[in-house]
């Protein structure tokens, strides 16, 4: 699968999504599907046996999804993705940590040092406009979700072809030397519609959230 | 002019590894798919479709079957809601994710809102707020001995929910706030939609706050 018509002379053109690779064309995808939706369904039921939060990426479908209890709390569509190296495996993941370039910071509050300081307001809150739009989650067994909205303006879209530049020769080389040191990784690249998504996605996932990447 | 040459086929000798790594690169980071079971015998992919549905129902006997109260603390927005409807929609604010640290450093609080499944644990008509040690150390102030000094009336409104660790959903004497994340972790709602949520909600209610 072509990721956009830039890479159409592409040395190597065969990036394909584990999606699709998982739903090819055989008389077997069916099959398979059928085997997906019941590994999903029985990963998700644990998650959602406990009082946490977790997530579930569907790459087919090209949702995520925030749930508890087996209900979406929130759900964002992705706009076009990518992936590199090994498939995630179909179990629940971690998210280790989140990364991004510039990352929201928290205000500290100064003690007031008078009854007029104490009365005085002043609204310094971290909210959703804060938040990074362009991140990467880094999941448990070498998994890397890049995070970024879709390009709009001049310099967005030289970052863009930054990101483009990095992904199709930087990221394999890592996966490279992952493999020489025998250790798991795969790189999926997300593209969301808005930046308010993205910045939402942030927001809704604390380090520590378990979640699903399943190819449905 | 035999040194120029010799620099030349190194450094396209260099450049020719360098495509060669990049190539093995590329055709090892193609993404291999997910590794599932092949078995395509017509009964037991029937039994998979089966144990898929219980599977489903299972996940779905999860979720409240009475109304619940969803929070959504990055728009500040509160749903009273059922399975199949929503019953109530309200601007709230939540946690401003501020720091406060005790001079000397001995304990720090982060006022954000938690996150994760709760429940209404407790009902109060007129609350009155026993003001937390952070409470006054923002305010600059000394840290009472005598609990009924920690007593303030009329600043958290008519009604509070409590769910839990001293978070409550309650009322506000800021209502021009509501929609911003200016809270200590308490969920603040404007009067009328209190009222609402206070009568609609029992105790053992769901909260899911994310």
């Amino acid at each position: 699968m072509r990721s956009r018509p830039a890479m159409a002379g592409w040395a190597f053109p065969a990036l394909a999504v584990f999606a699709v690779l998982a739903s090819s064309s055989s008389a077997r995808g069916g099959d398979q599907r059928l085997f997906l939706e019941n590994k999903l369904a029985n990963e998700e039921l644990a998650l959602a046996k406990t009082p946490t939060l977790y997530f579930i990426v569907r790459l087919k479908s090209k949702k995520i999804a925030l749930k508890s209890r087996g209900m979406t709390l929130e759900e964002w569509n992705i706009k076009s993705l990518h992936a590199w190296g090994d498939a995630p495996p179909l179990s629940a993941l971690g998210l280790e940590k989140k990364s991004t370039l510039f990352p929201p910071k928290r205000t500290k509050i100064q003690p007031a040092a008078s009854e007029e300081d104490a009365a005085a307001f002043e609204l310094d809150a971290l909210e959703l406009k804060d938040m990074p739009s362009k991140f990467t989650l880094f999941l448990s067994g070498g998994i890397r979700v890049y995070i970024r909205p879709k390009a709009k303006g001049f310099f967005p879209r030289l970052g863009s072809f930054g990101h483009f530049l990095a992904w199709n020769v930087w990221v394999p080389l890592k996966n490279f030397s992952f493999k020489l040191r025998k250790k798991p990784f795969s790189a999926i690249d997300v593209k969301l519609e808005k930046k308010e998504d993205g910045q939402a996605i942030f927001w809704a996932f604390p380090d520590g959230i378990k979640g699903l990447v399943f190819p449905l | 002019m035999i040194k120029t040459k010799t620099v030349r086929v190194s450094l396209l000798a260099l450049a020719a590894l360098l495509v060669i790594l990049e190539a093995a690169a590329l055709i090892l980071a193609r993404a291999k798919p997910a590794a599932v079971a092949d078995d395509a015998d017509p009964k037991a992919l029937a039994k998979i479709k089966a144990e898929t549905d219980v599977l489903e129902k299972k996940i779905g006997a999860l979720s409240p079957k009475s109304a619940f109260i969803v929070i959504d603390s990055a728009r500040n927005a509160l749903i009273m809601r059922t399975r199949d409807k929503e019953l109530l929609t309200a601007v709230v604010s939540c946690g401003s994710g501020s720091i406060l640290e005790e001079p000397g450093g001995k304990r720090t609080w982060i006022f954000d809102t938690p996150r994760g499944e709760f429940q209404v644990k407790s009902k109060v008509v007129d609350p009155t707020w026993i003001k937390p040690d952070w409470a006054f150390i923002e305010e600059g102030k000394e840290i009472p001995k005598k609990r009924e000094e920690r007593y303030e009336t009329g600043v958290l409104g008519d009604y509070a929910l409590g769910f839990g660790d001293g978070f409550f959903i309650h009322g506000t004497l800021y209502s021009r706030l509501l929609g911003r994340s200016v809270t200590h972790g308490c969920v603040r709602v404007g009067d009328k939609d209190l009222k609402a949520v206070y009568q609609a909600a029992a105790i053992g209610t769901k909260i899911y706050i994310f």
